[in-house]
C-alpha cells in the first residue's frame, strides 16, 4: 500500500496537512492521532546502524548493531560490537529467532521466554516484537495538550484491551506536528509506573521526524537505564526479501 | 579371705567355661560392632568431605571479593585471573594442587525442547588431583582443550536420551550481561558420586567456556588442595594476602570449613550418624546387661551355697564383680581386636556397593572405605568393660542380700 | 500334642523371672532394630520427605501443557475450576490443596533494607487453611505469624532467603510480575512471617502469599496452576497416580495430568549416595548385635534347664516330645518378646515419626551461619516390623534347639547332675 504513494504525493499530503493544521487539530480524535503516529513510524524498508548503551548495577556497556526492517512485521538485527559480534535477532510475523555464530542451531524464542531482557538491557525481546498497530491492542483517550521540552504535544492515555499486552496503561506525549512520541510512561493497571521512555534527540528522514536517541528507564530498578542511539538511517532502501528468512540467518 | 577373691573369681571363669564364653561373646560382639560402626561412620564422613572438596569447594576456594555478595545475579564478570594467580600458588609449598572452574547456569536446546543445566568449565589436566575422571567415566573420553566438547552426567544423558556423538546447544548469560549460544558435542558420559551432578551437570574445557561466556582468561573460582597437615584457615589467609600484595586485588579466599553451607551439611550428617552410634551403645549395653544378669541369676544356688558357707554379702558382690570384670576384659579385648582388624581390612579393600545399586537409579561406583582409629578402639574397649562390670553389680548385690536358704531353693 | 503345648505354656508361667528376662532381651533387641532401622531409613528419606512436605507434595496435578513449559511458569496453562477437582479428589479419599506459582521480581527499598535492590523470585500462592493439610509449613514458622485466608498483602519468607536479603517482619517489598496473558502487575506486600523450612532449596527461595490475592493480581479468574495431593501413609505413589488420573479422566477432566513427586524431582540434590551402602551395613550390624543378644540369653535359659530336661527323660517322656515342648516354650518366649518388641518399637517410632529427636543441642556451639534443621525423624516401614517379628520368634526357636540337642545326647544321670 505504501508503494502506491509516490514521494511527490506524500509531500503534497503533508503540505496540505500542514496548511490545515489549525482546523484539523481540534478535529483529530485520539484514534486518528494514534493512526498517524503509527503510520509515520512505519516504513516500507529501513536500514540503520546504532548502539545500545546499558547501565545496571554492574556498570555501563555498549553494543553496536546494524538493523534492517520491512513493513511492520519483519526485522533483523545484527550485533557488531566485540562481545556479541555476529549475533542476530530475526523477527518475522509472530516469531523471534536468535542466531549465534558458534551455535549450530537457531534458538526460537516464544511465549514467556520473550519476556527476557535483550543483552541485559531494559528492553525485552517482547518490546521488540510489539505490534505496531497500537489501536488493535489499546483504547486511546486524548487527555489534554501539553508542551513537552518546547514541543506542543497531545497527551494520550492508552488502556490495554486485553491481558496479553505487557503494559496495561501507557501515557504518551505525541508531537502535534511530527506525531513523534516524545515520551511514554508505561504503568500497571493500578497506575504504578514501570518504565519511562523519553526521546532525547531526533533526526529527520524526509519529512518524518524520528528519534535519534532515546532513553529507557526501568522505574522498578534503581540505577538502571538504557540509551538507544541511531547513528545512521536509510529509509526505503532496496532490500532483498530473503534477508528476513531463516535460511539467510545461517549464512 | 580378701586376697583370695580374685583367684576364686578367676577360677570361676573356667569352672563353667561355656557360660563364661557366652557372656564374653555377647560383650565381644557388641564391642566389635561398635568399633566397626565407628570405622564405617568415619569412612562415610570422609567420603562426604571428599565429595564436597572434589566437586564443590576444594580445601581452599578463591573467588572475586564481591562474588558472594552478588551471587544470585550470576555475576560472571566478577572473576579472578587464573594466569596471574597460578604462579603465586605454585610458589606456595602448602598448596598441593590447584584448578580453575567456572560454574554457569545454561539452557540446553535440543530441537524445540529445552532443559536447564549447570555447566562447569574445567581444566581437565589440573582437575586430576580433584576428580578421578577415569574412574567415573562410563563411556567415551574427556573433552579436549580447544574443542567444543562436553562430558555429561549420566542421568541427564539418560533423561534427555542423549549419547556419545550427539550435539547440544547451550544458551547462557555472558560476563557482559548479554547472551551467547554454543554447540557442543558429547564425547563422554560420567557417573558422578553426587546425584545433583549426575542429573544436570555438563563439563566443558575451560578455555571454550571462557570464550563462550566472554570471560577472557578469567575464571570464576580457583580450588586448592593443600599438603597434609596444612592449616586450611591459616593457609587461606596467607594466600589471600599474597595475592593482594602481589597483584593488588582483593579476593575472597576461604577454607572449606568456613563455607558455611557445605560444611554445615557435613556437620549435620555427622551428628545424625553419631546419634545412630548412640543407639548402638544402648543396644550393645542391653545385650551385655542381659547376658550378665542371666549368668548371675542362674547361679543363685551357688550364691546360696557360698553364703551358707559364711561368705559376706559384700564379698559376694566383689567376687561376682571381679568375675564379670575379667570376662568383660577378655571379651571386650577380643571384640575390639576383631572389629579393628575387620575395619582395617575393609578400609584397605573398600566396600563396593556398585553391585547393590545396579538396579537402582544411581549406577555409580560407590566404594566406601571405613577408617580405623586406635583411640576409638580403646574407648570402646573401656566402655564395654565398664558397662558389663556395672551390670554384674545389680544382680550380684541382689544375690548377696537374699537368705541362703532361699537362694538354695532356686532351680 | 495338646499336652506338650500346655506343658510349654505352664513352663513359661512357672519360671516367670527367666521368661521375663529372656523376653525382655528379645524385646529390647527387636525394639532397637526397629528404631535404628526407622531412623536410618528416616535419614535416607529425609531428602525425600523434605521434597514431599515442602516442595512437591506426593502427587501434583497440572494442566497437560504446563509440564513442558514448567520452568517458565506459564499461567495460561491453569486449572480452571480447582474447587471442582478438589471436591472430586476429596470424594476419592485424597487431601488436596490448590496453589499458584509465579515468577516475580522482588523489589527491595532502602527504607527497610538499607539498600535498594531487586531479585528474581518465585512466589507461591497458597490457600492458608488447606495448605497445611498437605504441606507442613505451619510447623516451621519461626517468626511472626502464618498467612490468613484472603490476606491482601502479607507474605511469608523462607528463613535463608530472609537472612540473605536481611528481611525482617514488617518490612515492605514490591512484587513485580506478569499476569495471566502477559500484562505487568505490581503489588506491595509486607513480610508477616518467616518459616525455617528444612528443605534447603525451598528455604533459600520461598515466598508465599494468599492464593486468592495472587489470583486476583495475576488475573487468573479463579484458576490455579497446580493442585497438590497428600497420599495416605504408606500408599504406593505410582498406583495412586494411576488411580487419580483415572478419576480425572472419568470426570471428563482429561486435560489434567497427575504426576508423582518422584517424577517431579528427578534432579534433586543429595550429597552422598554412598551413604545408602553404609546404612545397609549399619543395619546389618544392629541385626548382629540383637541376634547375638537374643541367642545368648536363649542359650543360657535353655542350658539352665538341662536338669529339668533330664528329669523329664527319666520319667519316660519321648525325646521328640521333649524337643517340641522346649521349642514351643522358646517360641512362646520369642512370641512374647517379639510382641513386646514390636509394641515398644512402634511406640518409640510414633514419637520418632511425629516429633523426631531434636539434635539441635549438639549444634548449639557450632556456628554454621544458617539456622539448620536439626530434627531427626523416623519413618514407618512395615517390612522392618515383619522382619523383626518373624526373626524374633524364629531365632529363639532355632537357638533353643542347640542346647536341647546337646542335652538329649547326654545320658540321663549326666543331665541330672548338670549344674
Amino acid at each position: 500500500m505504501y508503494k502506491k504513494i509516490s514521494r511527490l504525493q506524500k509531500l503534497m499530503i503533508l503540505t496540505i496537512l500542514l496548511f490545515c493544521i489549525p482546523s484539523i487539530l481540534f478535529a483529530l480524535s485520539a484514534d486518528e492521532i494514534i493512526g498517524e503516529m503509527d503510520r509515520l513510524s512505519t516504513f516500507e524498508t529501513t536500514y540503520s546502524t546504532g548502539s545500545i548503551q546499558t547501565t545496571d548495577r554492574f556498570g555501563t556497556k555498549t553494543s553496536q548493531f546494524k538493523s534492517w526492517s520491512q513493513g511492520e512485521k519483519d526485522s533483523l538485527i545484527e550485533f557488531t560490537s566485540k562481545a556479541e559480534r555476529g549475533q542476530k535477532i530475526l523477527r518475522t510475523e509472530g516469531s523471534l529467532y536468535l542466531f549465534y555464530p558458534d551455535a549450530e542451531q537457531l534458538i526460537r524464542m516464544q511465549g514467556a521466554a520473550l519476556r527476557q531482557s535483550m543483552l541485559g538491557s531494559d528492553i525485552s525481546y517482547e518490546d521488540m516484537t510489539e505490534e505496531k498497530n497500537t489501536l488493535d491492542n489499546y483504547t486511546a483517550k486524548l487527555e489534554r495538550e501539553e508542551t513537552f521540552k518546547g514541543n506542543a504535544c497531545f497527551v494520550l492515555t492508552l488502556t490495554a484491551k486485553s491481558r496479553s499486552v505487557a503494559y496495561p496503561v501507557q501515557k504518551i506525549w505525541v508531537d502535534k506536528q511530527s506525531f513523534l512520541v516524545w515520551k511514554a510512561e508505561y504503568s500497571t493497571a493500578q497506575g504504578r509506573l514501570l518504565k519511562v521512555m523519553e526521546v532525547l534527540e531526533t533526526f529527520k528522514s524526509g519529512e518524518r521526524v524520528l528519534p535519534k536517541q532515546s532513553k529507557i528507564e526501568d522505574k522498578m530498578k534503581k540505577n538502571s537505564a538504557t540509551l538507544m542511539t541511531i547513528d545512521s538511517f536509510e529509509a526505503n532502501p532496496h532490500l532483498d526479501r530473503s534477508i528476513f528468512t531463516l535460511e539467510n540467518l545461517t549464512w | 579371705m580378701m586376697t583370695k577373691l580374685p583367684k576364686i573369681a578367676f577360677r570361676n571363669i573356667f569352672r563353667n567355661l561355656r557360660r563364661s564364653i557366652l557372656s564374653a561373646v555377647a560383650i565381644a560382639v557388641s564391642a566389635m560392632s561398635i568399633v566397626m560402626l565407628f570405622g564405617l561412620l568415619a569412612g562415610m564422613e570422609a567420603d562426604m568431605a571428599n565429595n564436597l572438596q572434589s566437586y564443590y569447594t576444594g580445601e581452599v576456594r578463591i573467588q572475586h571479593a564481591e562474588f558472594e555478595k552478588y551471587k544470585r545475579y550470576n555475576p560472571l564478570h566478577l572473576g579472578v585471573d587464573w594466569k596471574s594467580i597460578e604462579p603465586i600458588l605454585a610458589d606456595n609449598h602448602q598448596v598441593r594442587a590447584a584448578t580453575a572452574r567456572i560454574n554457569f547456569p545454561a539452557n540446553m536446546y535440543l530441537g524445540e525442547k529445552q532443559h536447564g543445566v549447570m555447566g562447569v568449565g574445567a581444566d581437565f589436566s589440573s582437575e586430576e588431583a580433584f576428580i578421578d575422571f577415569p574412574s567415573i567415566l562410563q563411556e567415551g573420553r574427556l573433552p579436549q582443550e580447544g574443542k567444543n566438547e562436553i562430558l555429561m552426567g549420566f542421568a541427564l544423558a539418560r533423561d534427555m536420551q542423549l549419547g556419545l556423538g550427539d550435539k547440544v546447544t547451550l544458551l547462557s548469560t555472558t560476563a557482559t550481561r548479554g547472551s551467547n549460544a554454543f554447540t557442543f558435542e558429547i564425547v563422554g558420559i560420567a557417573g558422578f558420586p553426587v546425584a545433583g551432578l549426575n542429573a544436570n551437570s555438563i563439563w566443558a574445557p575451560i578455555d571454550r567456556v571462557q570464550k563462550f561466556l566472554g570471560m577472557d582468561g578469567q575464571t570464576q573460582e580457583i580450588l586448592l588442595l593443600l599438603e597434609d597437615g596444612a592449616d586450611e584457615k591459616q593457609t587461606a589467609i596467607q594466600i589471600a594476602n599474597e595475592i593482594e600484595s602481589k597483584l593488588g586485588t582483593a579476593t575472597d579466599t576461604r577454607s572449606w570449613t568456613e563455607l558455611n553451607m557445605f560444611y554445615g551439611m557435613l556437620r549435620i550428617a555427622k551428628i545424625a550418624y553419631y546419634f545412630i552410634a548412640m543407639f548402638f551403645f544402648v543396644l550393645g549395653s542391653t545385650v551385655i546387661i542381659n547376658t550378665t544378669m542371666m549368668v548371675i541369676f542362674e547361679r543363685m544356688r551357688e550364691i546360696g551355697m557360698l553364703s551358707a558357707l559364711g561368705m559376706h554379702g559384700s564379698e559376694l558382690t566383689k567376687l561376682f564383680l571381679l568375675e564379670g570384670f575379667f570376662i568383660s576384659m577378655i571379651g571386650s579385648a577380643v571384640g575390639v581386636i576383631i572389629g579393628y582388624v575387620g575395619t582395617y581390612y575393609m578400609g584397605k579393600v573398600g566396600l563396593n556397593f556398585t553391585e547393590a545399586f545396579s538396579g537402582m537409579d544411581i549406577e555409580i561406583s560407590s566404594i566406601l572405605y571405613p577408617q580405623t582409629s586406635i583411640l576409638t578402639a580403646l574407648v570402646v574397649w573401656a566402655y564395654a568393660v565398664v558397662i558389663s562390670t556395672l551390670s554384674t553389680f545389680i544382680p550380684s548385690r541382689h544375690a548377696s542380700k537374699i537368705q541362703p536358704v532361699e537362694a538354695l531353693r532356686y532351680v | 500334642m495338646k499336652f506338650i503345648f500346655s506343658l510349654a505354656m505352664k513352663n513359661l508361667n512357672r519360671y516367670k523371672r527367666r521368661t521375663a528376662i529372656t523376653a525382655i532381651a528379645i524385646a529390647l533387641g527387636l525394639m532397637m532394630f526397629i528404631i535404628v532401622d526407622s531412623l536410618l531409613l528416616g535419614i535416607e528419606l529425609e531428602s525425600e520427605r523434605n521434597l514431599i512436605w515442602y516442595e512437591t507434595s506426593s502427587v501434583r496435578i497440572h494442566q497437560k501443557e504446563y509440564w513442558p513449559d514448567r520452568l517458565l511458569f506459564p499461567l495460561e496453562e491453569g486449572i480452571e475450576n480447582p474447587q471442582q477437582v478438589i471436591n472430586l479428589l476429596t470424594e476419592n479419599g485424597y487431601t488436596a490443596t490448590k496453589r499458584t506459582m509465579f515468577k516475580a521480581d522482588m523489589i527491595l527499598y532502602s527504607d527497610d533494607f538499607g539498600e535498594d535492590g531487586n531479585l528474581s523470585v518465585m512466589v507461591t500462592g497458597i490457600d492458608p487453611e488447606q495448605d497445611n493439610r498437605v504441606f507442613h509449613f505451619e510447623d516451621t514458622l519461626v517468626e511472626g505469624r502464618f498467612l490468613n485466608k484472603g490476606e491482601q498483602n502479607g507474605i511469608l519468607l523462607g528463613s535463608w532467603l530472609a537472612e540473605d536479603i536481611k528481611a525482617k517482619i514488617g518490612y515492605w517489598v514490591t512484587l513485580l510480575t506478569r499476569g495471566n496473558g502477559g500484562f505487568f502487575e505490581a503489588i506491595d506486600v509486607q513480610v508477616v512471617g518467616i518459616v525455617n523450612c528444612p528443605n534447603p532449596n525451598v528455604n533459600r527461595t520461598l515466598i508465599m502469599m494468599d492464593e486468592n490475592t495472587a489470583g486476583a493480581v495475576l488475573g487468573m479468574d479463579g484458576a490455579v496452576t497446580e493442585l497438590d495431593i497428600l497420599l495416605p501413609r504408606g500408599a504406593d505413589v505410582d498406583i495412586e497416580v494411576t488411580k487419580i488420573q483415572a478419576a480425572l479422566d472419568a470426570a471428563g477432566l482429561s486435560e489434567l495430568e497427575a504426576r508423582s513427586w518422584r517424577e517431579m524431582a528427578k534432579d534433586y540434590v543429595a550429597i552422598a549416595e554412598t551413604k545408602r551402602g553404609g546404612t545397609a551395613i549399619i543395619l546389618f550390624l544392629v541385626f548382629i548385635i540383637a541376634a547375638v543378644g537374643i541367642s545368648n540369653t536363649m542359650l543360657m535359659a535353655m542350658y539352665e534347664r538341662t536338669r529339668e530336661l533330664g528329669m523329664m527323660r527319666a520319667l519316660g517322656m519321648k525325646d521328640n516330645h521333649i524337643r517340641l515342648a522346649f521349642m514351643f516354650e522358646a517360641g512362646g518366649i520369642g512370641l512374647l518378646g517379639a510382641l513386646a518388641g514390636i509394641v515398644l518399637g512402634a511406640l518409640g517410632n510414633i514419637y520418632l515419626v511425629n516429633q523426631g529427636i531434636d539434635v539441635g543441642f549438639l549444634l548449639r556451639d557450632m556456628d554454621i551461619g544458617y539456622r539448620v534443621q536439626s530434627i531427626m525423624r523416623g519413618t514407618w516401614s512395615s517390612k522392618s516390623f515383619i522382619i523383626t517379628f518373624v526373626s524374633g520368634i524364629a531365632l529363639s526357636m532355632i537357638v533353643s534347639l542347640l542346647p536341647i540337642r546337646r542335652a538329649l545326647k547326654m545320658d540321663i544321670p549326666a543331665c541330672l547332675r548338670h549344674q
